[in-house]
Formats: structure tokens, C-alpha cells, sequence
């Protein structure tokens, strides 16, 4: 008979969700990603129904709204919205061209899905994913040639709704405050975060070692959640954080390239724009524990225990890897090796063959 | 400087691409445009990971060592709370297991400090140990050399003493609740519920299998000193609370396993065994209702020379079995449908020869010899010829295949930890002789498990299943987290074949090997088995394992039990005198004890209950004296062991036997070695085991000197030599080779 305690019941449903996020890695990897383009649409209204439906219907947890449960899976709309938007804005993007710059014909259109999206998982409320949406949106628009007054414009307009929502939820309110207040102040209102700082430097240079941070046990419950690189700092130290970011800085590098190489104007906007979200999340989920930012809810990608998350990013990267698929830089045997492109370096030397 | 390099290949590539579908001028202008955005987006994120990696290096290397020693402080701050270790309970929801809550006092020794003679004092008044001892505590300090911030003073105190330190009030004194595991029937069951450590992790038995479920989480609070100097839980910090462990439920009926302990305890006295171990299960269900082992353990007080008895046997040995492995021989061939039960076979009047390749000759004997006999006596009265015969009829292909389908050589999968899956050869790894052999139960290796196991299957109408012991895991607050059912392994043999076997079983005991098991008013079926033992490569003579595996009653089967002597040396060594007795011990306390059996004496017992003749008490009698007085019944005598004093027969006094029914007389041991004039011979020791050597001497009443442990390699006075009662021998042990394959 097996153990069934509650550590290995935490690993045992975490095994199964990277087992889910592996297929969707698979499923996002086989699509050929010009098909989605007739699809960004309805998919981003229905994210739309979903959310609101959500707002009506969802579990609560910790105050929020953010989950819709189907039997036994409970998934967050919020994280299918947020991709659905980025595929969407690819679209638009790609289709209008120049007309972009023009405010009425291709600019607002765009701006009424951002709003509409952002605007909703705002209201859940959650503030955190809510800014990370408008922040991608306006990384897409200002890659997408969009004139600067116009991103400007929307940036500041954004700013009141913001703060409309910050001012009515207290608990956004608390942790700014708390932020600016001086994070490391050793102050109780910030316990989490001040528990976090202090894993990373009992770190030190090589960490206490493998699955021994005692943050972990008495300080930072539930630390399998979004302060999960404070225990990586603990356990592996600076060598290891830097190691994990090198990774992410990897990704990073890998995507832009993928892009770079694209054939058409879709994939390589869709490349930018998951390989953004993928490095935004871990450099603000980084930037968060470290106190240079607010405390938010954001995971870290592939890291932080969340199936919805891990699911939705598995796939957007399977999508950055048949983009990859299908440029010039693999000309033989574009779809045979597609994963290759994510590790193998010596790979530029033959691009600039052909 | 990659940026830099992006860019200028950027300029090109993407034209390339799209030269056809758009406007070149206009897409040159506007690749421009995207190439400079892209650009400053790369910068961005590339400024954005030079600041986390600036803030890594200022908290991990710049200022570590503050961070170092603020984490330090809060750990030597954290008390942990701990958490509550789960309760066992029996079927009948009897509590075997649980916690008594004890006191155990922490100090913050930079708290005391002035103080510290003080408290010192006055725990030394209260525990009746010296002063120095609390003060040394008390002053420890750290690597640096400041003061330590925790330091336990007395773990687990009595409550009574607990409460004079309370009583105190001593400031810096952090009192703890601290939970004592407390197994309520102390060794009964020992050895499978196993123990825990100090700070209550499971380390054998159930304890060690469900850890994970009756541990809990602890929790932990952090102290900090107040104002007046006190430690008091700090407001800063969260105080986790302790999530107490989960309640497990085992199919165990403590009823049952202190009987089946009783007997097993007794059953090791009267034959000098080793040790010897029982399992017990409802072939139904594969529920295990009991499982001893003997000598056991006693959880409540383990100490180091517990560690070979905490071993749970049942599984995590293998033996040969000898006779009681008959049942995959007869299986084989009814399965198969090669022969019938009254088969007559010639039992070649106790010897056989076999011929083996390259010329060389092997002998198989019977115990009794017999010359026609049918198939069934030939279980019924245990003959390996007959058995080595059908097994040439069977081959070798049908007897493995039987073998496995019953399941040996592999995991029975229950849930106890240790378990081995045992050795069964494939045919084409068989030596010359493991045809015949295997057919009654050697060259092959199996856990006591599993025999019980393949006498279930044939109980329960041929079906096996799986064996297992852990019915119900709850939380605390009554949830089920975890519930096992019955579950079916395979179906071994037909419903037929079953049949056959337990009319041949049931023979056994009426007629057969068995006889001493039998109870009247209740059918029981059962197989005898008595194995050399295979020791550092070769069979010893007079080193044997005996067995009997039983199950009742026949029409309706509740319960299987097998029970195993290892090395018993009182009289003789066979399965049915050693270990049928406590079979038949264990089989009438339970029958009688429980509402569950009811007895319905057949005609034949009735006749002989009332016609029959009452066993009279022989025991303590001379041997001649005593076969006088059974004759002179009408009752023959049969002799084991050397000696000349009957010390235990076998059935008891009192029972009711026919004319001409055999009673056993076990006498007084063996041989006295005192010669005419007073003097001793030291018997040989080599080879022995430590604890068999040292009971060995023990029946000459020599004083034992033992070097080392394990097995005797040489003794002084040698074997033979004749010495003065009373003298020491000198025994040097080493320890074991690892046991040797059993081939």
C-alpha cells in the first residue's frame, strides 16, 4: 500500500497537473498556429461570458472571486482570458496593418477588448493578473507600431480606473502602502514578503541546501504558492537564483528569436507576446518577492503550484514552439524536432547558412 | 551586445518573409519602426533582469549576513508545537494505540541568565537530579558564544512532577504539552503495530507503514521576551497551529491476537523453540485478524536487543515450507485434471531413489513408510514420494504456473512494510531434482504470508484476496480520508478443486499428520509441514522449521491461521506436534470465546465422546510407567525427544479417544549429560546461534561467557571435555553471514 499523507497528496495532484500542462505543451505544439487567427475572436468573447459568469457564480477564495468550477476541476478564467485577449490583439494587429495608427479604425476597437477584459478581472477583483493584462496590452500596442500619443492616452486613462479599484479594495490599498512604507523594515505588516527577504539572504551565496529552509517549516506558510523563489534562494542561494533566472532569461532569448524569424506578421507577434508574459511573470513574480515591487498574487511560471496557470502557459509555449516550427530556422525538418529550438545554441550558426 | 546584433539582422530577415504580400516602401519604413520598438522592449526586459539580479546580489551576498542572523534569531525563537500522533484502534474500535499527554519544560537561557542557579535549584529539588546538570544546560551557548535561545530542560516529566515545576511560575520557563505514545495492551501486538521515537515518528510495524497519516503536522509559535522578561508568544508572528495526525482502524481483533500470542508464547516454552510466529486471516475478506510473532516486542519500553524481534517475520522472511506447499502438487494435478484423489500410487515403503544427471542418485524419504496408497492418503499422511511421483505426471510447466497462480514469488501487496516477494524458479533455471522436490516444498522460497494466503484461496471456494490490515484512515474530525475493502487477487483453482482439497485437508485432522488439531463439534481442515532448515549452505539435521496451516469450520470457513515454529528442539520436530497443538490451542479459545462458531459434534465424535476412552494425565511419570498405564487403557504411546521423564503429551488429559488411538509423550529433554560421578560433558556448540548456545548450557546449568554475537565459532572447555556442574564455559561468537540464498 502507498503513504498517502498530505505533503505527497500536494505532489501527487501537482504531478498531475504537469502531466496536463505537458498535453497542453503537446496540443499548442501540433496546432499549426495560423489557424488561430479565425478563432481569436470567439475565443476572447467567450473568455468575456466566462469572466462574468464567474463574477455571478464563482467560488470565493481569500476574498476574490476568481475561480469557476466544473465538477471536480475548478479552472481560472481569468488566465484563459488573458491569453485569449493576446491572441485576439495579435490579430487585430496583424490584419489592420498601417491602420493601426489611426485612432478610430484601429487603435479603439483594440482598446475596447483591453478594457473590457481588464476591466472585468479588475472587478473580481484581482488586481494583480488585472494590471498584468493592461501591461502586455500595452506592450503589444507599442510593438505594434501604435503612435505614442495614443499609448500614452491610454495609459494615463487607465490610471483613474486603477485607482478607483485600489481605493475600494482595502487589501490593495494595505500592500501598497505597505510597499512604500519600506518593505524591509521588519515591520508586521508585511510578513510574508519580510519572511521571503530573509529566506533569500540566509541563502547566502550557496544556499542551506537541498530541502532544508526552515522558512519553509515555521515562517512562510503555503510557501508552494507564489514564494516559491524565496525558497529556492534559501535552499540553492545566489548561485541557484541566478541559475533560475539565467533559465528564464533563456526562454526570453529563444522567443525573440523565434520571433524574429517568423514567417508572417501573426507568429511573430504571437511569439513576442507569449514570450513576454512568460518573462514578465517571472520577473515581476521575482520582483514581488524581492520587495522591488507590491506584494501580488502573480506565479511563477512553471514553478508556483497552480494548475490553471501552468496549463494555460504549457500551451502558449507549445504554440512558441511550432512558430518555431515553422520558420527558416529550421528548413529541413521543420516539424520533426520543434523542441530542439528551445535548447539547442549552435543552432545560429546553420540559420546564417541558409 | 546581443541586442546589438539583433538589430542588424533584424532589418533583413522579416523582408524577406513578406516582400511579396505588402507594400516594400511601406514595409521597410514600417519594419524600421518595429525593429526600433522591439528593440527598446528587449532593453526594457533586459534592464528589468539586471535589477532582479542587482536586488539578489545585494540581499544574498551584500547583506547576507544580517539576513543570516535575523533568520537565526527566529529559529532559535520558534517553539515547535507539536502536533498529536493519531490513534490505532482494533476492529471492535478498542483504542491499541494513543497518547498520554506529558510536560516538557524549555528555557530560554538568555531569558534566565541571573536567574539561573535559581531555577537550576529548583528543578533539582523537584527531578532528584544535581544541580550542575540544569546549570550546564542553562549555559550553553552557540558556536559564537552567545547565549543559546532554547534549550530543553526535561522532556516528558510525570505529571506530578510536571506540576510542581508549573506551580513555580519560574519566568524564562516555557512549559510544553508533549505526547507520549501509549500502546494500551503493551506487547500484544507489538511487533506489528511497531514503535515510535522520541519525537514520534513512526519507526516499525503500522507505525512506520501509516506514518505519514498519524503524524500530523506540528505547528510552532515563536516566543519573545516581554518587558518583564518573560517569554511569551510574539504578536509579530503567526502562531501555527498543529494539525493533529489521523486516526487509523485495523482489521485486527485484539481478542483473537492475544490468544493467538498466548498460545504462541506457551508453544515456544514446551518445544525450546527459537521463536515462532501465527497469522491469521478471514479467507473471505484477506482481513487480517491477527499476527504474532514470538518472542516479540513491547512498544512502551524498547531497547536495542528489540531489534531483530521488531522485525516483522510474517512478511519480511522467507523459508522453505516443506509440507504445507502440497497444495499447489495436488492443485496442479485436479486443476489439470490428470488424475483423481484415489489414484493409487506405490510409496515405495519409505525410500525412493531418484536418478540424477551425470549419474549421481538421490534419496526422498518418508517419514512413515507406506507401500499402496491413493493419492489422498498420500496428503493425508504427508508422503513426499507419493508427491515427487505426481509431480512427473504434473511437469514442470503446470507445477510453476500453479505455484504462481497461487501466488508465490511474487508481493502479496499488503499493507505492511518489509514484505518480500519470496523465490520460485523458473523451470528453466530447475536443477535435476526440483521437480520432485518443489512438489513438496523445497528449493523454493516463500513468506508465511504467503501460505496462509494459499490456504485462504482454497477456503474461499479457490478465489485469493488480497491480504490487508488497514481498514479506515479519519481525521480527527471524524472524515474519511482512506477505506480499504475486500479485493479479489485472481481465482486461483475451481470451486471443484477447492473441494477436493479440503476433503483432503479435513483427513488430515481427522485421520492424518493432523490428528492432534482435531476439536469435536467443529470441522477443521489443515496441512502439517516440517522443513530442514537450510543454514550456511547445507540441510542441518535437527535444525528444522515446523508449520501448521489450518482453516474452520469446513462448511462455512471464517478463519485461516497458520502457525510457524522455528528450531523447535523439545522432543520431536514434525508440524503436527509442535505446531498443531498451538493451532489447536489457539483454534478452541477462539471457537469457545466468540458467539461466532457453533459446535455440532458428527456421529462419530458422539460415539467416541461417549463410548471413547479418557486420556489419563501421564505426565511427570517415568516413560515405562507411563506407557503401562496407556496400555492398560487400550491406548498405544508414541515417544519424541530423549530423556527419560514424560514432561507433556499431546492430546491432553481428559480428551476422549478410540481404542487403539496413539497418544504423544513429550519427554523431559535432552539427554542428561551428567555422568556417574557428578562431572558434565560440555556439549558441542559450534555453529549454534548465540541465544540457542547460550540455552543450550542454561539445561546444564553452566555459567555462559560469551564473547562477540551471532554464531558460535569456538568454545571452552571443548565439546566432549567432562568439567564440574556449575562450571563456565567460554563461548566467541561472530556475527552471521549475511543468511545465504536459500539455493
Amino acid at each position: 500500500m502507498q503513504k498517502w499523507g498530505e505533503s505527497n497528496r500536494l505532489l501527487n495532484l501537482h504531478a498531475l497537473k504537469v502531466l496536463l500542462g505537458l498535453v497542453a505543451l503537446f496540443v499548442g505544439m501540433t496546432i499549426d498556429y495560423k489557424m488561430y487567427k479565425k478563432f481569436t475572436k470567439p475565443a476572447v468573447i467567450l473568455a468575456i461570458a466566462f469572466l462574468a459568469v464567474t463574477f455571478v457564480l464563482g467560488g470565493e477564495v481569500k476574498g476574490a472571486t476568481r475561480w469557476l468550477r466544473f465538477g471536480g476541476l475548478s479552472l481560472q478564467p481569468s488566465e484563459f482570458a488573458k491569453f485569449a485577449l493576446l491572441f485576439h490583439l495579435c490579430t487585430l494587429i496583424s490584419t489592420k496593418g498601417d491602420a493601426i495608427k489611426d485612432f478610430k479604425k484601429g487603435f479603439l476597437p483594440m482598446m475596447i477588448w483591453i478594457g473590457s477584459v481588464a476591466g472585468l478581472v479588475l472587478l473580481q477583483p484581482n488586481f494583480s493578473t488585472g494590471s498584468m493584462i493592461i501591461l502586455i496590452s500595452l506592450v503589444m500596442l507599442f510593438i505594434s507600431r501604435a503612435r505614442f500619443t495614443h499609448l500614452l492616452g491610454t495609459f494615463a486613462a487607465s490610471i483613474p480606473l486603477l485607482v478607483v479599484v485600489a481605493l475600494t479594495r482595502p487589501h490593495v490599498m494595505q500592500r501598497i502602502h505597505s510597499f512604500i512604507d519600506g518593505s524591509s523594515s521588519g515591520g508586521t505588516k508585511n510578513y510574508q514578503l519580510w519572511q521571503g527577504i530573509i529566506g533569500f539572504g540566509n541563502g547566502g551565496l550557496f544556499g542551506v541546501g537541498p530541502g532544508a529552509s526552515k522558512q519553509r517549516d515555521f515562517f512562510l506558510p503555503e510557501s508552494y504558492g507564489d514564494f516559491v523563489f524565496s525558497i529556492v534562494g534559501e535552499e540553492y542561494g545566489f548561485i541557484g537564483t541566478m541559475f533560475f533566472l539565467a533559465l528564464f532569461l533563456l526562454i526570453m532569448l529563444r522567443g525573440f528569436k523565434i520571433a524574429k524569424s517568423a514567417r508572417d506578421e501573426f507568429g511573430r507577434l504571437l511569439a513576442i507576446g507569449i514570450t513576454s508574459v512568460v518573462t514578465l511573470y517571472a520577473l515581476v513574480n521575482a520582483g514581488v518577492t524581492l520587495g522591488v515591487l507590491p506584494t501580488t498574487g502573480l506565479p511563477m511560471p512553471f514553478v508556483s503550484y497552480g494548475g490553471s496557470s501552468l496549463l494555460f502557459t504549457s500551451f502558449a509555449v507549445g504554440v512558441l514552439l511550432n512558430i518555431s516550427a515553422q520558420t527558416d530556422m529550421h528548413p529541413r525538418a521543420p516539424k520533426v524536432e520543434p523542441v530542439s529550438s528551445l535548447s539547442a545554441f549552435t543552432e545560429d550558426k546553420t540559420v546564417k547558412v541558409y | 551586445m546581443l541586442f546589438k546584433k539583433n538589430k542588424q539582422e533584424n532589418s533583413k530577415a522579416p523582408q524577406k518573409g513578406n516582400a511579396s504580400q505588402v507594400d516594400a516602401k511601406a514595409e521597410a519604413g514600417g519594419e524600421k519602426q518595429f525593429a526600433s520598438r522591439f528593440l527598446a522592449l528587449k532593453v526594457g526586459f533586459a534592464l528589468f533582469f539586471v535589477l532582479i539580479a542587482g536586488r539578489l546580489a545585494q540581499i544574498q551576498i551584500m547583506e547576507a549576513s544580517k539576513y543570516q542572523a535575523t533568520a537565526k534569531k527566529q529559529y532559535e525563537q520558534a517553539v515547535v508545537l507539536p502536533a498529536v500522533r493519531g490513534n490505532i484502534y482494533d476492529r471492535n474500535s478498542n483504542v491499541v494505540a494513543s497518547n498520554t499527554m506529558n510536560v516538557s519544560f524549555a528555557a530560554d537561557p538568555k531569558i534566565i541568565d541571573k536567574d539561573a542557579e535559581r531555577i537550576a535549584e529548583k528543578f533539582s529539588e523537584v527531578f532528584n537530579k544535581p544541580k550542575s546538570y540544569y546549570l550546564s544546560k542553562l549555559r550553553t551557548t552557540n558556536s559564537s558564544g552567545t547565549p543559546k535561545r532554547f534549550v530543553w530542560l526535561e522532556r516528558r516529566a510525570k505529571p506530578e512532577l510536571g506540576k510542581r515545576i508549573e506551580a513555580m511560575r519560574l519566568e524564562g520557563i516555557v512549559p510544553i504539552n508533549e505526547a507520549k505514545r501509549l500502546y494500551h495492551y503493551d506487547e500484544v501486538a507489538g511487533t506489528l503495530l511497531g514503535f515510535t521515537d522520541i519525537d514520534s515518528k513512526g519507526i516499525s510495524g503500522i507505525e512506520l507503514q501509516l506514518d505519514e497519516y498519524l503524524r500530523g503536522k506540528n505547528g510552532s509559535v515563536i516566543m519573545q521576551r516581554d518587558g518583564l522578561g518573560g517569554a511569551r508568544p510574539s504578536v509579530d508572528y503567526p502562531r501555527i497551529e498543529p494539525f493533529d495526525g489521523n486516526d487509523v482502524t485495523l482489521t485486527l481483533d485484539l481478542a483473537y491476537q492475544s490468544i493467538v500470542e498466548e498460545e504462541l508464547k506457551k508453544g515456544v516454552e514446551h518445544n525450546k523453540a527459537d521463536a515462532a510466529l501465527a497469522v491469521m486471516l478471514n479467507p473471505k475478506t484477506g482481513e487480517i485478524l491477527a499476527l504474532a510473532t514470538s518472542p516479540g516486542i513491547n512498544p512502551n519500553g524498547v531497547n536495542a536487543s528489540d531489534i531483530n524481534a521488531s522485525r516483522n517475520r510474517v512478511v519480511t522472511d522467507m523459508f522453505e515450507p516443506g509440507s504445507v506447499f502440497k497444495v499447489v502438487t495436488a492443485s496442479a494435478a485436479y486443476e489439470n485434471k490428470l488424475f483423481t484423489p484415489d489414484k493409487r500410487f506405490n510409496a515405495e515403503h519409505g525410500v525412493m531413489n531418484v536418478a540424477l544427471p551425470r549419474g549421481k542418485m538421490r534419496q526422498i524419504k518418508d517419514t512413515h513408510a507406506y507401500d499402496w496408497i491413493s493419492f489422498q492418503e498420500a496428503i493425508e499422511l504427508s508422503s513426499n514420494i507419493v508427491m515427487a511421483k505426481a509431480s512427473e505426471l504434473i511437469g514442470a510447466e503446470r507445477l510453476y504456473r500453479e505455484a504462481r497462480d497461487f501466488g508465490f514469488g511474487v508481493m502479496t501487496g499488503v499493507d505492511l512494510p518489509g514484505e518480500v516477494k519470496g523465490r520460485l524458479k523458473k523451470p528453466n533455471e530447475w536443477s535435476g531434482t526440483t521437480l520432485q522436490t518443489l512438489a513438496y516444498g523445497y528449493e523454493v522460497g516463500v513468506t508465511p504470508l504467503q501460505i496462509a494466503l494459499a490456504y485462504a484461496a482454497v477456503a474461499n471456494k479457490g478465489v485469493m484476496m488480497k491480504p490487508y490490515i488497514v481498514s479506515k484512515v479519519r481525521t480527527k474530525d471524524d472524515e474519511e480520508i482512506l477505506a480499504q475493502k475486500p479485493q479479489t487477487v485472481r481465482k486461483v483453482i475451481s470451486p471443484e478443486t477447492a473441494n477436493l482439497l479440503t476433503q483432503a485437508f479435513e483427513g488430515v485432522v481427522e485421520r492424518g499428520t493432523g490428528k492432534d488439531v482435531r476439536i469435536a463439534g467443529m470441522r477443521i481442515a489443515g496441512k502439517t509441514g516440517t522443513s530442514k532448515k537450510y543454514v550456511d549452505g547445507k540441510y542441518t539435521e535437527g535444525s528444522y522449521t515446523a508449520s501448521f496451516v489450518g482453516f474452520f469450520p469446513v462448511e462455512d470457513p471464517q478463519v485461516v491461521c497458520l502457525v510457524m515454529m522455528d528450531n523447535p528442539r523439545a522432543a520431536g520436530y514434525y508440524g503436527g506436534i509442535t505446531s498443531g497443538p498451538v493451532f489447536h490451542a489457539i483454534a478452541e479459545r477462539i471457537i469457545n470465546s466468540t458467539g461466532r462458531f457453533t459446535k455440532t459434534p458428527t456421529a462419530k465424535e458422539k460415539e467416541r465422546n461417549n463410548n471413547g476412552i479418557t486420556v489419563p494425565d501421564v505426565r511427570t511419570l517415568q516413560i515405562n510407567i507411563a506407557s503401562k498405564i496407556l496400555e492398560g487403557q487400550g491406548l498405544k504411546s508414541e515417544l519424541f525427544g530423549k530423556g527419560d521423564v514424560v514432561v507433556r503429551q499431546i492430546p491432553e488429559p481428559g480428551k476422549r479417544l478410540e481404542k487403539g488411538d496413539v497418544v504423544k509423550l513429550v519427554l523431559n529433554g535432552e539427554e542428561t549429560n551428567t555422568t556417574a560421578n557428578g562431572a558434565v560433558v560440555v556439549p558441542e556448540l559450534k555453529g549454534m546461534s548465540l541465544r540457542r548456545a547460550i540455552n543450550r548450557l542454561v539445561v546444564d546449568d553452566f555459567d555462559v561467557k560469551v564473547r562477540g554475537s551471532g554464531v558460535v565459532v569456538s568454545q571452552y572447555p571443548a565439546a566432549g571435555q567432562k568439567v564440574n556442574a556449575g562450571a563456565t564455559v567460554q563461548i566467541i561468537c561472530e556475527p552471521r553471514a549475511v543468511t545465504a540464498a536459500l539455493y
